[in-house]
């Protein structure tokens, strides 16, 4: 893409962000007696750096002393694992993610997270929404909070993307569908289904659309079911989205081989890539999912192997988004629901279980300090010895990079309050 | 045409014959028990209705109550043949027939299959496996063909130990599914089969309901032990071959097959009755690592003290959480099959127990956890009891519910066509009955490398019972070397091919996007399959399957396979329900049959006609087209 075209929708999805943002602090959503709230909101919009962020959730439960908080000289606590030093001068990462140490001078990591959720559905659920699963109220992903309250950069693609994801922790929730990742099953296809087949004519295909839609009108005014009505907005979006240029931004068949070999070969590597060519298109919101990180039997084994698909496939989104000049518009994060047992446990094979009291997750970009490290656990890796960051503060400091409102309070349709963060407060100290 | 409506007709006669009054058969097959049953459910519901002073909804038209009684009970929309004969024939009984003529289909046990892989979360395979599940996938889809009885199906996975190949004792699979973490398994165990739940007591005291950290660890004590059976004797050799180089020989890949894919799916012990308390363990009421017995948690209370050495703790639980839960078990079960049938459940979550006594309506739970006894659990009488129900038949609410969760009688919920629902119905377009094909077979030939060999003369099922009745390091070793010379000998000459041909003639596998049931398919779907787009479960949490609506699942309308299949396929099925249609109206109103299982009105019918006037035969591509694009064909009414 030209670096010209990014500008201009660039600045047109400024201009639209402050008008979203304009019509929330204004709009019916707003609750009146939250009106402090509004007002502090604004000097974070303005401090903003960051208009997209690519989210990458390591799901399973990423063992934090393996990756990002190994204890060297706790040998009990490691087992066979060991760390090494990083181009950040104090951050040492384990012996499986060489090509992202090399990138750790770019990258925050947050030693410190701590959540209650130890079983994968909740902590799965808190980290994507802030809060607690409940019977009665399904709460909206984080990707659909940003587009909530940020709007679209470019109004003719989807604002929320999440590729290889569980579509169970993507969706709008209260929000509806509107708000719903664009789900892409594999990222080597890109978007599927995304062109008219060449064996109908425009003219058919127009023909078929309006049929459809006279059908539609007729039904949707018989049922006043939100779904229903979702499935007609999604329509005008798709076909939008079929007329758009930046359909292409789908395609990741047209790196050069140059930039594929930067990242690599595997899934999650072809992933990322395709977050970064999305996020340059003006997506504001991409979610990648690696699976296979709930280590209970075979730990060691295991956690090598996905190492081998994450290092350097993160190493290499890093150093393209800097080189292109995208990083200091573009927070990266790495996420996870929960961390793993200091104990090893002998009887699975040497495998960690689930540890959701101490864990770690990154951020780099957008405006994030880089080779800072923020937090601390204790000496085996069990507790959160100092700063500690629950999933609530970890994600009103996304909202916070993105200059959004992050004690905005929207009502769900049943007359609920919500915030993008619950009670969260941003961790300011990570910014520069 | 005529002999295929002869074909259903004989089907719902012959269901006819067997409704005669006969002596004797047990209350599920009984049509006196089921009609009586279902009244005594409408008159629950229509005091319910007299209470709070409403309107009781009135009964839906044929065609409606045809489309939702096929996709609520097999899973797909019915044929064109099926379609056209239930809206001809004139027989004020024809509703009670088809339900009989459905609940009698393969298609049932294919679509239950659907909902249990999603409740027990089914899957083929698992990232850092090198096994797979065939052969509890294939006991889990034989027992929905089999209708086993709820409470044997739940004793059969709890209580399961031994041999993972082995059809009587597969059922290990809802244990080595999750080998490494039998906390997780067991409390999805309770959530499954009793709505409680107890996640959250796995690291910490629930702060909002009763159960405590070491409440978990008492229940968790019966399944304590879930060792592969015997695995010890090949370590020393499997630590040998995984080491460097060796990992790329076909030794290390002979090897595998009796590590994971015979020990690994194999399950040891009967459950201790006995756990350690974790490292981390926080209260006053136990120390770290402390050794303690089993004890339930509610109902009549079990336990196993933790000086016993007996075993038997999976068993003790199976049998607790089958008969010594009060109602809660019969509740569960009959609540979620009321959810299947009604759109949602008597009350809500599903996965929630709440006492009959709390409910808005207590009488009505009364009756169904009664029926539930008297059908001694089997599932299929009871969905066909409900089928059977007035209302079953409401028309549809044309407004949003008014109470979020549950208690709401208001006519039916509109709600969007699951994924495996979708997918059925749109291959019966392609295709036409899928239930006709052969199910999928249990693939049970040996696998090296990713390729079968020694077919025909040994199967996994006789491997694994060899393998696992190896008594020592050097009976395995000997073992493995015979099972290597048999392959590296079959592998110098080509001898094996035409045994080959003639066993994969006997097993039916499915590639994903082959026309067949979603049940007989990979599980999961691989993610560039319909299937996900429109949230089939990823089988990685208890009922995982999404409805919500997204721009990738509009596309596929569009564009994708819905175009290919159906509408650009002159060879699709539907196009056959034309055959002999003389005049442009008649077309039309077979492929409204066909697709939406009613007539056209009068102004779609004008729509139409235009349509066909202004593109000719691609007129009626445009058609089909746009009526599977439509909303009515993606929503349940």
């Amino acid at each position: 893409m030209n670096p010209s075209d990014f500008n201009r929708c660039d600045e047109l999805g400024r201009r639209r962000f402050i008008s979203n943002a304009a019509r929330l602090y204004l709009g019916v959503n707003l609750l009146p007696m939250f009106g402090p709230s509004v007002a502090s909101a604004a000097p974070a919009a303005a401090a903003s750096k960051a208009k997209n962020v690519i989210y990458l959730f390591m799901s399973g439960g990423m063992s934090h002393l393996d990756t990002f908080d190994p204890k060297p000289k706790k040998k009990d606590v490691m087992g066979p694992m060991e760390a090494i030093s990083s181009k950040a001068t104090d951050i040492l990462v384990g012996k499986h993610l060489p090509k992202t140490a090399a990138v750790m001078d770019k990258v925050c990591v947050i030693n410190s997270m701590t959540s209650r959720q130890g079983a994968h559905e909740q902590g799965t659920y808190i980290m994507h929404t802030s809060y607690e699963m409940r019977g009665t109220v399904k709460h909206p992903s984080l990707g659909s909070w940003v587009m909530k309250l940020g709007g679209r950069l470019n109004p003719e693609i989807p604002g929320f993307v999440a590729i290889d994801a569980s579509q169970d922790s993507t969706g709008g929730g209260f929000f509806g569908a509107k708000y719903a990742a664009a789900p892409i099953g594999s990222p080597s296809e890109g978007l599927q289904d995304s062109r008219k087949p060449a064996v109908i004519t425009q003219e058919d295909f127009d023909r078929r659309l309006s049929l459809a839609d006279r059908l539609n009108k007729q039904f949707h005014g018989r049922y006043q079911n939100a779904d229903v009505k979702a499935y007609e907005e999604l329509y005008q979006e798709a076909i939008r989205l079929m007329n758009s240029k930046d359909l292409k931004a789908f395609n990741i068949n047209d790196e050069p081989q140059s930039v594929r070999a930067t990242y690599g070969s595997g899934r999650f590597a072809q992933g990322c890539m395709l977050a970064r060519r999305l996020v340059e298109h003006g997506v504001r919101f991409v979610e990648v999912q690696l699976g296979g990180w709930d280590t209970h039997y075979d730990n060691f084994a295991a956690v090598e192997g996905r190492c081998k698909e994450f290092d350097q496939a993160y190493a290499g989104l890093i150093a393209d988004l800097d080189q292109r000049g995208l990083l200091k518009d573009t927070l990266v994060v790495v996420a996870t629901e929960f961390g793993r047992t200091p104990t090893i446990n002998t009887e699975h094979q040497s495998g960690r279980d689930h540890h959701p009291s101490a864990f770690t997750c990154l951020l780099a970009g957008g405006g994030v300090k880089g080779g800072f490290k923020y937090g601390e656990t204790d000496a085996k890796g069990e507790r959160v010895k100092k700063d500690p960051v629950t999933v609530q503060d970890f994600n009103a400091t996304i909202a916070h990079a993105l200059g959004l409102p992050h004690d905005l309070v929207v009502m769900s349709p049943s007359g609920r309050p919500f915030k993008v963060a619950d009670k969260g407060v941003p961790v300011t100290d990570v910014f520069a | 045409m005529k002999t295929i409506h002869f074909g259903v007709a004989a089907c719902l006669l012959v269901s006819v014959a067997i409704g005669a009054p006969t002596e004797k058969l047990p209350p599920g097959e009984d049509p006196v028990f089921i009609a009586k049953s279902a009244r005594a459910i409408d008159t629950h519901v229509a005091a319910w209705y007299r209470k709070q002073k409403l309107a009781v909804p009135a009964v839906t038209d044929d065609a409606t109550f045809l489309r939702r009684a096929f996709l609520v009970s097999i899973g797909r929309i019915p044929t064109a043949e099926e379609g056209r004969f239930f809206l001809e024939i004139d027989d004020a009984a024809k509703r009670v027939q088809l339900i009989d003529y459905l609940m009698a289909s393969p298609g049932y046990s294919s679509h239950m299959s659907n909902w249990v892989f999603d409740l027990l979360r089914v899957t083929d395979g698992k990232p850092g496996f090198a096994g797979n599940f065939e052969p509890y996938r294939d006991w889990v889809r034989r027992a929905m063909e089999k209708n086993m009885a709820w409470d044997e199906f739940t004793r059969s996975l709890l209580s399961s130990n031994g041999d993972g190949w082995d059809p009587k004792t597969a059922a290990v699979g809802y244990y080595t599914r999750d080998r490494g973490m039998p906390l997780d398994n067991l409390a999805n165990s309770m959530r499954i089969f009793l709505g409680s739940r107890m996640e959250c007591a796995q690291c910490h005291d629930d702060p909002f309901g009763e159960t405590e950290r070491h409440d978990f660890y008492e229940l968790a004590a019966f399944t304590e032990g879930q060792g592969a059976l015997r695995q010890g004797y090949m370590n020393k050799l499997w630590a040998e071959l995984r080491d460097g180089d060796r990992r790329q020989t076909i030794d290390y890949n002979v090897a595998q097959v009796m590590w994971d894919r015979v020990y690994g799916l194999s399950l040891g012990g009967d459950g201790a009755g006995k756990i350690h308390l974790p490292q981390d363990y926080q209260y006053r009421d136990g120390d770290p690592g402390q050794l303690i017995g089993a004890r339930t948690p509610f109902g009549k209370t079990v336990r196993i003290s933790e000086k016993r050495d007996g075993g038997g703790g999976r068993e003790a639980l199976a049998e607790w959480v089958t008969d010594k839960t009060g109602e809660q078990f019969a509740s569960v079960a009959a609540n979620r099959m009321w959810k299947r049938v009604m759109g949602q459940g008597v009350y809500e979550p599903v996965d929630e127990y709440k006492p009959t006594k709390e409910l808005h309506h207590p009488e009505l739970m009364a009756t169904l956890i009664r029926l539930m006894g008297d059908l001694d659990y089997d599932l299929r009488a009871f969905q066909k009891v409900l089928l059977n129900t007035r209302t079953f038949q409401f028309v549809p609410n044309p407004k949003p519910s008014k109470v979020q969760a549950g208690d709401d009688f208001h006519g039916r919920q509109l709600v969007r066509l699951s994924s495996e629902q979708l997918w059925d119905s749109l291959i019966t377009l392609a295709a036409g009955d899928p239930d006709k094909a052969p199910r999928r077979s249990m693939d049970d030939r040996i696998y090296v490398a990713n390729k079968p060999v020694l077919v025909g003369k040994k199967n996994m099922i006789q491997l694994s019972k060899e393998v696992l009745a190896l008594e020592s390091e050097a009976e395995v070793r000997k073992y493995f070397a015979s099972l290597l010379s048999d392959v590296r000998k079959e592998s110098g000459s080509a001898a094996s091919g035409s045994d080959a041909m003639m066993m994969a003639g006997k097993i039916h596998r499915y590639g994903a996007n082959s026309p067949v049931r979603a049940s007989e398919l990979p599980s999961p779907a691989p993610r560039s399959h319909l299937l996900y787009l429109f949230g089939q479960s990823d089988r990685e949490i208890v009922d995982g399957a999404s409805r919500e609506p997204n721009v990738g699942q509009v596309l596929s309308l569009m564009n994708g396979y819905v175009q290919e299949q159906l509408v650009n396929n002159s060879g699709a099925r539907l196009y056959k329900s034309l055959d002999g249609a003389s005049s442009d109206e008649e077309k039309i109103r077979r492929l409204y049959i066909t697709i939406l299982s009613r007539p056209p009105s009068a102004e779609e019918m004008g729509w139409m006609l235009d349509e066909v006037k202004a593109s000719g035969d691609v007129g009626y591509r445009n058609i089909v087209s746009a009526l599977v694009m439509s909303s009515e064909f993606l929503f349940l009414q």
